[in-house]
């Protein structure tokens, strides 16, 4: 079998799980209060940001801090369970397929719902500002590019936080513990984001990366500034180790 | 017999760690935060449990929902995952029973966390502040409204977790119900009393029996007492019914 193959296989196994229905409807609230709220963006003069820049950062922000890597979370849950549920990784370990290409498409998929929560977020921001606009009668759509950059942003700032999750999904057998520190490392990172060591703790990345645009558009806040030197290599880092060990432990306690 | 069984369930799943863990790491919130930047919140003024909990409470609430929610998908997955449910179902008992047995577990269980987040504030009270006497009294009522309004929560994701028979639904939304809860506006009632909303709400001033809330303002505590209890009944009875409906149509 080659990669792509096991991508596909990968892909048909979640095909009856209807999690993009719950990705769709995590965006769907969280758009569904700045549509209602769209007048406040009007209140905001002593910040200094324009009100369409702060329509789509109150959005982005609200993404980035919770609903969004709680959303992995709960991907990592959907992965684990369709092999352990039925012992269906027996299986697929019986096939004459390397374990850590297995963990890859695994990966791949998870990436691949990260990549669609964020261009479902982008595509009811549009919605959602057409109809604010025409609500307020005031131009709340930003250029598509501009969005896209800021949402790519977002995605590539989440990696590390994702190989960290699959990782835990992977590692930990018992499902409780790989959820419940999961969700427990996320709550932190709004602390995190104001301290200088933000750079280590990688599921505020994402936040901080948001925050941190927020600070540039808005004239009379003092941006966080993104620090390259220490913040790269250490991602680098916890990214590889975290995708080593991933693909190190994939299937092992199923084999003994 | 139920809950002697429900005891014996969770016993290889992680439960009792999870639960007690997450409640430990929901008490170090104040603690840390004081030991690190008391000086912020000490010449503040105010009793020192509102200002603690006025720093604190969001993010502690946050994680006990968080905790609440995963360990009603584990105990139910446990249920669901190789089709112990059915041998249950077999039993000439009511199905309801498993949810009440599961029900009463997680309350002890959320009783104690917060009894333990209660012990931390009250440390924190007396360590960094000037103890005074009324401090105990308050603080136990403080706390007592707390778990009150934790029930419906808890409830809540247990009746999520007993619907979706997939894990990953009923973590997502739980997941999703959080986060409508952490969105609303602060300063409406109304939506202040939707279940996982109702736990971030903070009392202050416990003066006479009557209650003042931040933000809502105009809640008080008998008002709250007969939402948490109305919330609790519905629950229930949509859980009853749920179950009944389910069967007919297996």
């Amino acid at each position: 079998m080659n990669f792509f193959s096991l991508i596909h296989v990968e892909f048909k196994k979640i095909r009856r799980s209807k999690i993009l229905l719950l990705l769709l409807a995590a965006v769907i609230i969280l758009w569904v209060p700045s549509i209602l709220n769209a007048s406040v963006n009007f209140n905001i003069q002593d910040i200094g940001i324009s009100p369409e820049n702060n329509f789509l950062i109150q959005g982005f922000l609200g993404m980035s801090w919770f609903l969004f890597p709680a959303s992995m979370v709960a991907c990592t849950v959907l992965l684990n369970q369709t092999e352990r549920g039925n012992n269906g990784i027996l299986k697929m370990l019986a096939l004459p397929v390397n374990t850590a290409k297995l963990c890859i498409a695994k990966f791949t998929v998870l990436l691949s719902l990260a990549a669609a929560q964020i261009l479902m977020s982008v595509g009811m921001y549009f919605i959602s500002a057409a109809i604010a606009s025409q609500t307020q009668h005031y131009p709340f759509l930003l250029s598509p590019t501009f969005v896209l950059k800021e949402a790519g942003l977002i995605f590539l700032a989440s990696v590390p936080m994702i190989t960290f999750f699959q990782a835990l999904s992977v590692c930990i057998r018992t499902p409780v513990f790989s959820v419940g520190i999961g969700l427990a490392s996320i709550v932190p990172s709004v602390l995190m984001i104001n301290t200088k060591a933000w750079f280590a703790w990688p599921m505020s990345y994402p936040l901080f990366i948001i925050t941190s645009e927020y600070g540039k558009l808005a004239s009379s806040m003092d941006a966080s500034r993104i620090e390259w030197i220490p913040w790269i290599p250490v991602a680098a880092i916890f990214t590889v180790v975290c995708f080593l060990l991933s693909c190190f432990c994939f299937g092992r306690a199923e084999r003994k | 017999m139920s809950f002697s069984l429900e005891c014996k369930k969770i016993k290889r799943t992680g439960f009792l760690p999870a639960f007690l863990g997450g409640g430990l790491l929901s008490a170090m919130f104040p603690l840390i935060n004081m030991a690190v930047r008391a000086e912020v919140y000490v010449g503040t003024g105010g009793s020192p449990i509102s200002v603690l909990l006025d720093a604190n409470w969001q993010m502690m609430a946050m994680l006990n929902m968080l905790i609440l929610i995963t360990v009603s998908c584990i105990i139910y997955h446990t249920e669901y995952a190789d089709n112990a449910i059915q041998k249950m179902c077999t039993f000439p008992i009511r199905e309801s029973r498993l949810y009440f047995g599961k029900m009463i577990l997680t309350l002890i269980l959320l009783v104690l966390i917060l009894a333990i987040q209660g012990l931390a504030v009250g440390f924190c009270s007396f360590h960094w502040f000037e103890p005074s006497p009324e401090l105990m009294p308050q603080l136990l009522k403080t706390f007592g409204f707390l778990m009150l309004l934790s029930v419906p929560a808890a409830l809540l994701s247990l009746f999520i977790a007993s619907v979706c028979k997939n894990m990953w639904i009923s973590l997502g939304v739980g997941i999703v119900c959080v986060f409508t809860a952490s969105m609303l506006p602060p300063d409406n009632f109304i939506l202040s009393l939707f279940p996982f909303a109702l736990p971030f709400q903070i009392p202050v001033g416990m003066e006479s029996g009557a209650l003042s809330f931040f933000g809502t303002g105009n809640g008080t505590f008998s008002l709250y007492f007969i939402v948490v209890i109305a919330e609790v009944l519905v629950l229930c009875f949509a859980e009853i019914l749920f179950l009944k409906i389910r069967r007919s149509f297996e």
